[in-house]
């Protein structure tokens, strides 16, 4: 094969078509089916009404899959999610209230998710503890600092002007400055990982951390890394939330974690880490907020709903999901 | 006939006629034959790429043929797995170690058909039989109940071997089995297998060990580029004639000259004193000039491995002291010892799972150490980057397309990537440990003349390896290591066989008869 290529770029061009792009053609194509099906059943679903609209829906979720792809590369998982998204929320939204014009309101949130992350990543990094354990032991004792500064119940406060200006206000007209904001994140991201050191470091750890060691490559300031960029997607993406709906609520973060990572996986991100690209994270996210959108459009009950749900993503993933065999 | 004596009763008792094997539009083997009779060994010789590996898959039921066809006792088969493969008597031991590392010795020995009492597995005839298979390959001294984890390499590949008996084999096939043996353990396999040769047993042994070969091979095939070239009765053909049919190029120019000893021994650029790393190192003392090549020889495990870790960084709790340029260093980790000024580099023993990341591309492997190099702002300045790595590929002469993952090399060049990016730091301090293990003998060459040039070019070579040739062949001076110490010196001359193994094994007068103190 070697002494058939023309150039090395035209080898190379093949070589990602085959690793990396059968993902994206097929959950591509899967979107363009649900629309398609969607359409004939509802000519509205075709609308730029609507479809900017699911783009918007899809921005939330985009930014936490993109922290959660950056975890999962590194071959480790972020179960927590769910309240660092809650917690970023509620005292994003809290301390805003008290505080100046709710500025302040963005910085708090980044900075909450950054110190879970850190935490996160401590742990997984220098304690070495799994990180499904450790990440889910971090996500519980979220949950009750969460209920002791609320008292359990929806914190009275609301989402500062400019938090709701930032997850639906229009800088460009039509287009709600959310999906800006998930561009913004996704180009960083993708530049980091394609471009930066940081990017190879990161894709090395997750193939073979012990060669990346050997490489001299900085492991736990990578793993850290990546776990406190997680933590800012997740609150991020939570404070985005409370400019989105009004306000931070209990378990307004349940429904991200999964979802999240079934949109990195679908996406041609390998769950063992170390392979994947970020454009598959985009698609992965849009096919799965795009699933749900139709799958309630039809009005199909809750069951056959979930089912229906899962049976896709089971079917992808038999199309690429599977490890390739070793050689 | 002077052949009458092999070719009596023997009749094949499995015979390959024109196997093929494709990858897609890669072929891995263009034409496998191959007849191997009872009570003899057979030696498959090639180098890597040649197509023995997939011969051997082929035969062990791994792989299902593309074309060809394959006889057993005369009778045409196909394998669909190695179970039914080892069924028909037919068993691998792979070059690759198959053990789970934290169950028993006596686990993996039982471990797909263990004994069984009403339904449970009966432990204690596992170990009885386990105990058994260990005796018979000469390693009563491994407990069966001890995890594999905590076997040395060496040990772990014999417990490979009395596993493959387990499964009664009448062809046993060793692929490179005693490529991480100890001189020790290889004495063991070769009196074992000519005992199991008497018995009747077909022996298809794989190595790129010639002294190996000389002493076992009833018969010998040659492999060139995934086809057959010949197969002769050993002796028929003279070594050199076989290592030309392998590479077309003579045994003799294996090795690079050595330069002449220096008069007054040159002042070390790197140098341990007195290190000390829990009971693996004790007070070692030993340094290496800039244009030296220095061997650690020695069994395996006794140290070496740690040494050479150790000055990487890669260890904590080290006691002693590392000195470079003559002030004193401590590399904290592989990322201060790359750094100027200790500019290290370490080829690690496993390049499979240390030295690279296998999924990852050839281009993106060999720039993984130097990565600050070919940065320009916040980003990587790919042109540049691909600049250096091009020249490297040339340098190296690795056969790949730089952008497919470096899992799809032959093992030969799988480790120049290993090493070639370690070069593109342009090391003071080059430390290897087995760099051409498993690897065939033209890179190997290629490895032993490029280590002589850099040690040429003023870098300081420190080796560790398995291969006795090697100390002889390529080092100037030789540390031989024993449970932890450096017990001997060895340099120019001085570096024989016998000195070596004298040293290794406590033999003679001459304990602790460091020749030149540190």
């Amino acid at each position: 094969m070697s002494g058939s290529a023309p150039t090395s770029s035209a080898a190379g061009l093949l070589g990602r078509l085959r690793g990396a792009d059968l993902p994206l053609l097929v959950a591509g194509g899967c979107i363009l089916v649900i629309l398609c099906a969607g359409a004939t059943v509802n000519g509205a679903f075709l609308s730029p009404h609507y479809l900017i609209q699911q783009a918007q829906v899809a921005s939330f979720l985009g930014i936490v899959a993109t922290g959660a792809m950056l975890v999962i590369l590194l071959g480790h998982i972020d179960l927590s999610v769910p309240w660092t998204l809650t917690a970023g929320a509620m005292l994003g939204t809290g301390l805003a209230g008290t505080a100046a014009g709710g500025a302040v309101a963005i910085p708090v949130a980044l900075a909450v998710g950054a110190l879970v992350g850190l935490v996160n990543g401590i742990g997984v990094a220098i304690l070495r503890i799994p990180s499904m354990i450790f990440t889910l032991g971090v996500n519980a004792v979220l949950q009750g600092l969460m209920v002791l500064y609320t008292g359990g119940s929806a914190p009275p406060s609301t989402a500062a002007p400019l938090v709701r200006w930032l997850a639906g206000g229009h800088l460009v007209p039509g287009l709600p400055n959310a999906i800006l904001v998930w561009a913004a994140v996704g180009l960083l991201c993708s530049l980091m990982l394609r471009r930066t050191i940081a990017g190879r470091t990161l894709y090395a750890v997750g193939n073979r951390e012990r060669a990346a060691y050997l490489n001299g490559m900085p492991v736990r300031r990578a793993v850290c890394g990546v776990f406190v960029l997680a933590g800012m997607c997740s609150t991020g993406a939570g404070v985005l939330l409370t400019g989105y709906s009004g306000k931070a609520f209990q378990g307004m973060g349940d429904s991200y974690l999964l979802p999240a990572i079934a949109a990195v996986v679908l996406g041609g991100t390998s769950i063992m880490g170390g392979q994947g690209r970020y454009a598959g994270t985009v698609v992965g996210t849009i096919l799965i907020v795009l699933l749900q959108s139709m799958l309630a459009v039809l009005q199909m009950p809750d069951a056959g709903r979930q089912i229906i749900y899962g049976l896709v993503i089971f079917c992808m993933l038999l199309l690429y999901g599977r490890q390739r065999a070793a050689r | 006939m002077s052949d009458a004596t092999t070719a009596v009763d023997a009749r094949p008792l499995l015979e390959l006629q024109g196997v093929v094997k494709r990858f897609g539009p890669v072929t891995a083997l263009a034409d496998g034959t191959l007849c191997c009779r009872p009570g003899s060994i057979h030696a498959v010789m090639g180098e890597n790429g040649a197509g023995k590996s997939t011969l051997i898959k082929i035969m062990a039921g791994v792989l299902s043929p593309t074309e060809g066809i394959m006889r057993l006792d005369g009778r045409e088969i196909a394998f669909s797995s190695p179970a039914e493969a080892q069924r028909h008597g037919v068993v691998c031991v792979f070059q690759e170690l198959s053990l789970m590392p934290d169950l028993s010795v006596a686990d993996n020995i039982g471990i797909t058909a263990p004994p069984r009492r009403w339904g449970l597995i009966d432990r204690g005839a596992q170990l009885a039989e386990a105990r058994r298979l260990l005796r018979l390959v000469g390693c009563d001294d491994i407990d069966g109940r001890e995890r594999v984890r905590d076997l040395p390499l060496s040990r772990r590949q014999m417990v490979e071997i009395a596993k493959a008996l387990g499964r009664k084999p009448r062809l046993l096939i060793l692929d490179e089995a005693t490529s991480a043996l100890t001189a020790d353990d290889v004495g063991r396999v070769v009196a074992l297998l000519k005992r199991l040769r008497a018995e009747g047993m077909c022996i298809l042994y794989i190595s790129h060990r010639m002294h190996e070969i000389r002493e076992l091979a009833d018969e010998c095939s040659v492999f060139a580029n995934g086809r057959h070239v010949a197969s002769f009765p050993f002796g028929s053909r003279t070594e050199d004639e076989i290592v030309r049919m392998m590479i077309g190029r003579p045994l003799s120019q294996m090795y690079p000259p050595k330069p002449p000893a220096p008069r007054v021994a040159p002042a070390p650029l790197l140098e341990a004193r007195r290190l000390g790393w829990e009971n693996r190192l004790r007070d070692v003392s030993l340094g290496v000039a800039a244009g030296e090549i220095v061997g650690l020889g020695g069994l395996d495990g006794q140290g070496q491995r740690e040494f050479l870790l150790a000055l990487f960084g890669c260890l904590s709790g080290v006691t002693g002291e590392i000195v470079m340029d003559g002030s004193p260093v401590s590399p904290r980790g592989p990322r201060t010892a790359k750094a100027d000024p200790m500019r290290l580099a370490l080829v690690p023993e496993d390049r499979k799972t240390e030295g690279l990341m296998l999924p990852m591309t050839v281009a993106e492997n060999l720039s993984a150490a130097t990565l600050s190099r070919w940065r320009r702002g916040p980003l990587i300045d790919n042109r540049r980057e691909r600049q250096a790595i091009e020249e490297m590929q040339r340098r190296m002469q690795i056969k790949a397309v730089l952008d497919l993952p470096v899992a799809t090399l032959s093992g030969g060049n799988q480790q120049k990537v290993a090493i070639g990016k370690w070069l593109m730091l342009g090391p003071r301090v080059l430390l290897l440990c087995d760099p051409t293990r498993g690897i065939d003998v033209g890179t190997k060459q290629e490895i032993y003349r490029l280590l002589r040039e850099l040690a040429d070019a003023g870098t300081a070579v420190l080796l560790y390896t398995t291969d006795y040739d090697e100390l002889i062949g390529l080092c100037d001076r030789v540390a031989i290591f024993r449970d932890g110490h450096v017990v001997r010196t060895l340099e120019g001359d001085g570096i024989t066989e016998e000195a070596i193994l004298s040293g290794a094994l406590a033999m003679g007068g001459a304990d602790h008869g460091t020749e030149r103190a540190a």
